[in-house]
């Protein structure tokens, strides 16, 4: 006898269907899983057998065997125990045949029956829906996401309420989506007090979506203002929201509580993280922090302390947006077009920068300290200032702006970037041309000023760019060692 | 193809060098420029380890010095030596490098490009050692008798009390040649070498003319005041507020109550008139007492 389920695997960010064949034969009573599963592929077995147990089904006494077709597709994960126990089911005939192949299913089995949501729900859903399925068992958690993903999920909590409902012997009980989290939840501007000349790279970096590298002695508030960036960028539209919800469902990292990621993500590994935790990879490729980052901020704090592969690894989404993992089954590429902020102290000691204590660094070691940064990195930061220590005036000052206020002009200025780019005007383009030579602007600088001064104009809500627009541009490149100048 | 050294007493063996009382038996040179060694030159040494201030000033004064067509002497080292020799490039004007090793050597190695520039600009690199000396603690005030002794006067910017460029001070005063030191803040490890030269008689150095009048230069009238007069209000106002001594962009906003758009870019048109400069988040005017008055006549 031989039923069918369908559910998909994930490869990169996409799912490919996969049939769940089952095949019971005459013969010693035996279970085998073929077609390329994984260790925790493989392990199905146990969990399926004691699921279909603890729901009260009956485990049919025969030769048993599953194929995962296509065969010749690494098969990963625990997403596969769900169809798998259906598709046995439906061999031995406990469930009705047409009616399993109406749905796609995806979910992990508890021993006791019941069933966990696996990653990837919203990808696989949209895959469901790509092939004419229109319905998807589904962990209950994994409802939400589902549904985002076009399909009308069923949410079951166990296989025994699975195969109830398959039987035509129960309806599902629907789930209430999670209420959006709301933007006040984010860190906000207001905390920050003082510092105006920070927060304004900040509101420029947010306008023009130009990456940032925050330089200064420890304690001055280079990584609060980082975290405070995602507040004041403009708010993802729906296709971005679920671009950047797949990418958090594959790489399991979206919250239950949350399934649509409304807000541009905030990501800020550690520098002891591995390349590939950074950029993706692992044998199925998973994606990394760069694309987790995507649309949103990737902060690398203490960025003279990331390993240099690491750093020399985000060369390619810093240019093009993109992560190519290659493996020998074929490449795989992640989207990863983040705003980099990058924050550093001005030498290995710390206290450069801090007219309150002395730098104690040798001048080889500030010297290796600096040079651990490429100069091809260190281009693609547009805005690059010293932060200075706060003042106790300042720290028990007025509070500072709140996003919300800030948010709005960046929002205004992106729009007028996107759509009507100010023109520089002459006046402007000589002083950027006086500049070049004066400061020893390289050609990538100048290019670089230039989109600085756009982004400044913007947000002026000026018609072009003027000389004041360039100058302040011209600001944001300090230290100026840090900077492309040298 | 390394060019014959010029021995004691040959031609082109600079006069002043040979008033030294150990004079180097043979000058070896990397460049064509043999008359740099010929003109009036001015060493401007001091430490490795310098502060940011110090390497800006060490860097306009040599600009200023080779501005006003003296060769800028020093020692290729880190910190004020290599800023000297950029400010006298970065003028157009000819500068010597005195080595401590071998002629062939670039000590340090990281400066071997801007050895080549030196010698490119029409300057000089200098050695008494051959091909082929490693470079070695004592070779170093030995290097600094050189470098004093080339020089018709020596500024030391920034030392620490036992510093190398206190040696290059004390062979200049044993020449009988010109010494100054710029003043520093009795606080700073930095400046303890130069007030206690200053203590010790050597002349405070407070702005390039003191030694252009020293050696009897006539210097030109100020061409970067000149071009402060054409910087915009917000721009005088900010430099003002500079001259009452060193702020961070986000002081300048809360004292003059101007944006932060508006500072940023009106500190930028100071650095482009050379009237300010930035090192580590902290602005500085170029030079003292130059802030023209913050309203404009009329």
């Amino acid at each position: 006898m031989l039923a069918r389920a369908t559910t998909h695997a994930l490869v990169g960010l996409d799912a490919r269907p996969i049939e769940v064949e089952a095949h019971l034969q005459r013969g010693v009573p035996a279970f085998a899983i073929v077609g390329l599963p994984d260790k925790a592929c493989q392990e199905a077995k146990e969990r399926v057998r004691s699921g279909i147990a603890s729901a009260e089904l009956e485990w049919p006494l025969r030769r048993i065997t599953v194929n995962l077709a296509p065969a010749g597709l690494r098969k990963e994960g625990s997403g596969f125990d769900l169809p798998i126990a259906l598709a046995i089911l439906a061999a031995s005939r406990q469930v009705p045949l047409d009616r399993l192949a109406r749905h796609a299913a995806l979910g992990e089995l508890a021993l006791d029956g019941r069933v966990r949501p696996v990653r990837g729900a919203i990808v696989a859903a949209e895959a469901a829906l790509h092939a004419g399925l229109g319905l998807l068992l589904c962990a209950a958690e994994s409802a939400p996401e589902a549904a985002l993903g076009g399909v009308e999920p069923v949410p079951v909590r166990h296989l025994a309420e699975a195969a109830a409902y398959l039987r035509g012997r129960a309806e599902p009980q629907p789930v209430e989506p999670p209420p959006p989290l709301p933007a006040a939840l984010l860190p906000d501007l207001r905390d920050v007090r003082g510092q105006e000349r920070a927060r304004r790279a900040l509101e420029i970096a947010a306008a023009g979506r130009h990456n940032l590298l925050l330089g200064g002695p420890p304690g001055t508030g280079k990584t609060m203002l980082a975290r405070r960036l995602p507040g004041i960028l403009p708010p993802l539209t729906r296709e971005e929201a679920l671009e950047v919800t797949r990418i958090h469902s594959v790489a399991g990292v979206l919250p239950a509580s949350q399934p649509l990621v409304a807000h541009p993500p905030f990501r800020a590994p550690h520098h002891t993280a591995s390349t590939p935790a950074i950029v993706g990879g692992g044998p199925g490729p998973r994606p990394g922090e760069a694309t987790l980052a995507h649309r949103g901020v990737l902060l690398l704090d203490e960025l003279g302390e990331f390993p240099r592969p690491s750093l020399e690894a985000l060369r390619q989404p810093l240019e093009d947006g993109t992560i190519a993992v290659a493996r020998i089954a074929g490449r795989i590429l992640f989207p990863a077009r983040f705003l980099l902020v990058g924050t550093m102290n001005l030498c290995p000691c710390g206290a450069r920068g801090d007219p309150a204590v002395e730098c104690s660094c040798s001048p080889a070691r500030l010297a290796a300290y600096r040079e651990k940064l490429s100069r091809a990195l260190l281009d693609r930061f547009d805005l690059v200032l010293t932060m200075p220590r706060a003042r106790s005036s300042e720290v028990v000052g007025p509070a500072g702006e709140g996003s919300t206020a800030v948010s709005t002009r960046v929002s205004a200025a992106a729009e007028r970037l996107a759509h009507r780019p100010p023109a520089v005007s002459e006046a402007a383009g000589d002083l950027l041309a006086r500049a070049v030579d004066s400061l020893g602007l390289s050609a990538r600088g100048h290019a670089r000023v230039g989109r600085v001064a756009a982004t400044v104009a913007a947000l002026a809500a000026s018609e072009r760019v003027e000389p004041a627009h360039v100058a302040e541009a011209l600001s944001y490149r300090s230290p100026t060692d840090l900077a492309v100048a040298a | 193809m390394t060019r014959a050294p010029i021995p004691r007493g040959g031609a082109g063996y600079p006069a002043l060098l040979a008033q030294l009382h150990d004079p180097p038996p043979r000058l070896w040179l990397r460049g064509d420029a043999v008359d740099a060694l010929a003109r009036p030159a001015v060493a401007v040494v001091g430490a490795r380890s310098c502060s940011a201030y110090g390497s800006q000033v060490a860097r306009s004064l040599a600009r200023d010095l080779a501005g006003a067509g003296l060769v800028v002497v020093s020692g290729l080292a880190r910190g004020i030596d290599a800023e000297a020799h950029r400010g006298a490039l970065e003028a157009g004007g000819a500068t010597v490098a005195v080595l401590g090793c071998g002629i062939d050597r670039d000590y340090p190695a990281r400066h071997a490009e801007l050895a080549r520039r030196i010698v490119e600009a029409g300057g000089l690199v200098v050695s008494e050692y051959e091909a082929g000396v490693e470079p070695a603690p004592w070779r170093f005030p030995a290097r600094n008798r050189i470098i004093a002794g080339l020089a018709l006067a020596t500024v030391v910017v920034e030392a620490r009390e036992r510093s190398g460029a206190l040696i290059t001070a004390d062979f200049a005063l044993e020449l009988g040649r010109e010494v100054f030191a710029v003043p520093g803040e009795i606080t700073s490890d930095l400046a303890a070498g130069t007030n206690r030269l200053i203590r010790q008689g050597a002349a405070p150095l407070l702005e390039v003319e003191d030694v252009l009048d020293a050696l009897g230069i006539e210097a030109e009238p100020g061409g970067a005041s000149a071009s402060v007069a054409d910087v915009g209000e917000p721009a005088r106002r900010v430099l003002a507020e500079l001259a009452d001594g060193p702020r961070g962009p986000d002081d300048l906003v809360r004292t003059t109550g101007l944006d932060a758009a508006t500072v940023a870019a009106a500190l930028v048109e100071l650095e482009l008139a050379g009237a300010a400069f930035e090192a580590e988040g902290t602005y500085r005017p170029a030079r003292r007492g130059r802030a023209p008055p913050v309203c404009r006549p009329g």
